[in-house]
């Protein structure tokens, strides 16, 4: 029998993720969010002050262990962040806790991966699994942004998500490169099934972040849902393809601005790389400042360090460009409740706002 | 010109530096007042709610500087150490106080990054480009006042040193918050009311070996733990500050280590609540269940 191998939540992309685990040899084990039982375990672990996304990872490779999973996979960084050192303390955790799972990199450790050194894939299905996990990339960048643009118009709250939830898990069955670009090509033939009022002219919002947050349902309360039902267009600038392609220098379906791109726009308000994804935080938000968006969301677990120290930054180009920012920070103590009474807040004002700029347009 | 230089951060990883450098050159260096509560209290209206506490205390000591100073001497801070970071916060600390606190005063700021290029010639640049020195006093400018600050750091190594023959109690934490005086001095006075002789840990080696932590300072700080001797040192206190994220991974890595040493660990958290009575006790239980344990071991 084939090991089995626990890899990371990453949201919806999880999906594609694991259709490229396959070509490793081994049978993947994921979930699209890190569900309550999980949290649970992750929560009692870890050491208390360490970010959501640690905590998230660990319970997931604990229940992970519980279901008798053999190995994991951990991404790593170079960067100024803690990310850094989460794979060596989960495995140094793990360990105390008796637990046989083991942790490996992915990735900046010589030329092969260690994963790939243990496990050994033959290169060729491998590359075909790649392959068809890049399709399905882009299959769900565009099920994320169909969903976004159909759940702020639909007239029957509620049918764009479940329409969503069905495309994911058929997409979850493709197996092969041709059927997923047959999927694709017929997504927005499904999309348009939901009835929309086309006359509205929704709020659009942006969301901007920590990664794991913007895309971890389970860990941001499910904001991006919130939103949409409340009838907001919503941009979450965390989309996988746009990042591999940057990354790896290959299309994608579509352009996102690069990282010196980004950087660029940022330079009157930051000047350097402060790790993460903060300064392309400064940079998108100055984007939709210009691009005429309502408001941004930011989303960052409690005590984040990149993203926490931008935050001045981001109320200062809030000021000068004139764009509300809603800063959220996450941590498990965060209720659901909580934090759709904040947004709804927020849409209120955001409601009045624009009923204030059309009066002074007129007058 | 009058440059205010806030005591936190920068001030403690380079100790001297700054003032001597800007005095060199013909300015007058303004160090803000060492850090109290009031510190504290100004900044938190202003500054942001989340951030760690050594931060608060900066923004609350660039507050105090500001109708003081013509302008605030705040770096941008990549790297201390050649191929190592530092915190995200120091990288993104001038543009963060260039925003909100210190929006209508004037900044001197470098980029002080080692990985790139060394401070002597940051320095150098800073002194004829933005101060108007010319070459001879901006070279002799940076040489002595990097003396200077050889100097102190190895005075400091020193005191910590010529300590009589027990077993110490080794204090660990960054360098601004050892030597800030609201973090770290009732802790300090505490064990000296206890008759506790006590190591400060110190900053002054840059050669350190990598060991897989980039952050520079918990490098230094993993080396002293590998190499700390159970004969010499009785325990480690470990000052951590509320919300700091690199304590938060890294207090859990010396914990094993120093497990796996057989030398007692304490970590004592502290932020802008921690009341004296909470830290006094903590102290004194630790240091008495120690002395009663070596009892043991002697009978």
């Amino acid at each position: 029998m084939k090991e089995r191998l626990a890899i990371p939540n990453l949201g919806n992309y999880t999906i594609a993720l694991a259709a490229m685990v396959d070509g490793m040899g081994a049978q993947p084990w994921w979930s699209t969010y890190t569900d309550d039982h999980a949290m649970a375990l992750g929560i009692a672990a870890a050491p208390e002050s360490v970010c959501l996304p640690f905590k998230a990872h660990l319970g997931h490779f604990i229940a992970a262990d519980d279901a008798g999973v053999e190995n994991a996979m951990m991404v790593n960084s170079v960067g100024a962040c803690r990310l850094n050192y989460y794979r060596g303390m989960l495995e140094d955790i793990l360990k105390d806790m008796g637990r046989k799972i083991r942790v490996f990199g992915l990735g900046f450790d010589g030329l092969k991966p260690p994963i790939f050194r243990y496990l050994d894939p033959p290169i060729i299905p491998l590359l075909r699994c790649v392959a068809v996990g890049l399709e399905k990339v882009k299959a769900i960048d565009t099920i994320e942004t169909q969903t976004a643009y159909t759940r702020a118009r639909e007239i029957n709250t509620g049918e764009t998500s479940l329409l969503m939830e069905c495309c994911l898990r058929e997409l979850t069955q493709i197996k092969t490169k041709k059927d997923v670009r047959l999927f694709h090509q017929d997504l927005s033939r499904r999309f348009a099934s939901v009835a929309i009022d086309k006359s509205r002219s929704p709020l659009r919002i942006a969301l901007i972040g920590e990664v794991s947050l913007l895309r971890d349902r389970q860990l941001n309360q499910n904001l991006e849902q919130i939103l949409g039902h409340q009838g907001v267009e919503t941009k979450n600038f965390f989309l996988l393809g746009g990042e591999i392609g940057n990354t790896f220098g290959i299309s994608m379906g579509y352009k996102k601005q690069t990282a010196k791109q980004l950087a660029l726009i940022a330079k009157p308000y930051l000047g350097c790389e402060v790790g993460g994804h903060a300064r392309d935080s400064v940079a998108h938000t100055i984007n939709c400042a210009k691009a005429g968006f309502d408001a941004m969301v930011h989303v960052c677990p409690a005590g984040c360090m990149p993203e926490v120290s931008i935050r001045p930054i981001l109320q200062r180009v809030s000021q000068d460009l004139d764009i509300p920012i809603l800063e959220m920070s996450f941590d498990e103590h965060t209720c659901s409740l909580g934090v759709a009474t904040r947004v709804e807040a927020f849409l209120d004002i955001l409601k009045s706002r624009r009923q204030r700029t059309k009066i002074r347009r007129f007058a | 010109m009058r440059i205010g230089i806030p005591r936190a951060f920068y001030y403690h990883s380079y100790p001297k530096l700054w003032e001597y450098f800007f005095q060199r050159l013909g300015h007058d260096p303004v160090v803000s007042s060492p850090s109290t509560q009031k510190t504290l209290e100004t900044a938190s209206a202003h500054t942001e709610t989340e951030n760690c506490l050594p931060q608060k205390l900066f923004d609350g000591h660039v507050i105090s500087l500001i109708g003081r100073v013509d302008a605030i001497f705040v770096p941008r801070i990549i790297s201390i150490v050649k191929k190592h970071n530092c915190c995200p916060r120091f990288g993104a600390l001038y543009d963060a106080t260039r925003a909100v606190i210190a929006r209508d005063v004037p900044l001197i700021s470098i980029e002080i990054n080692e990985t790139a290029q060394p401070l002597t010639k940051i320095l150098y640049r800073l002194a004829r480009a933005t101060l108007g020195a010319d070459r001879q006093t901006a070279k002799l400018a940076v040489k002595e006042s990097f003396s200077v600050m050889e100097n102190h750091h190895r005075a400091q190594a020193d005191q910590q040193e010529k300590q009589p023959g027990q077993r110490k109690f080794l204090l660990l934490g960054h360098p601004y918050t050892l030597r800030d005086l609201f973090i770290a001095d009732p802790i300090i006075k505490k064990l000296k009311q206890l008759n506790v002789p006590l190591e400060l840990m110190t900053f002054g080696n840059y050669n350190i070996k990598p060991s897989g932590i980039l952050w520079c300072v918990f490098n230094m700080m993993q080396h002293k733990l590998q190499n700390l001797d159970p004969r010499d040192y009785a325990g480690v206190i470990h000052i951590s500050t509320f919300n700091c994220g690199a304590d938060s991974m890294m207090a859990e890595r010396f914990r094993r280590l120093c497990k796996q040493k057989n030398i007692p660990y304490m970590m004592l958290m502290m932020d802008e609540h921690t009341g004296k009575a909470t830290v006094d006790t903590r102290l004194e239980v630790f240091v008495d269940s120690l002395s009663w344990q070596r009892t043991d071991v002697a009978i």
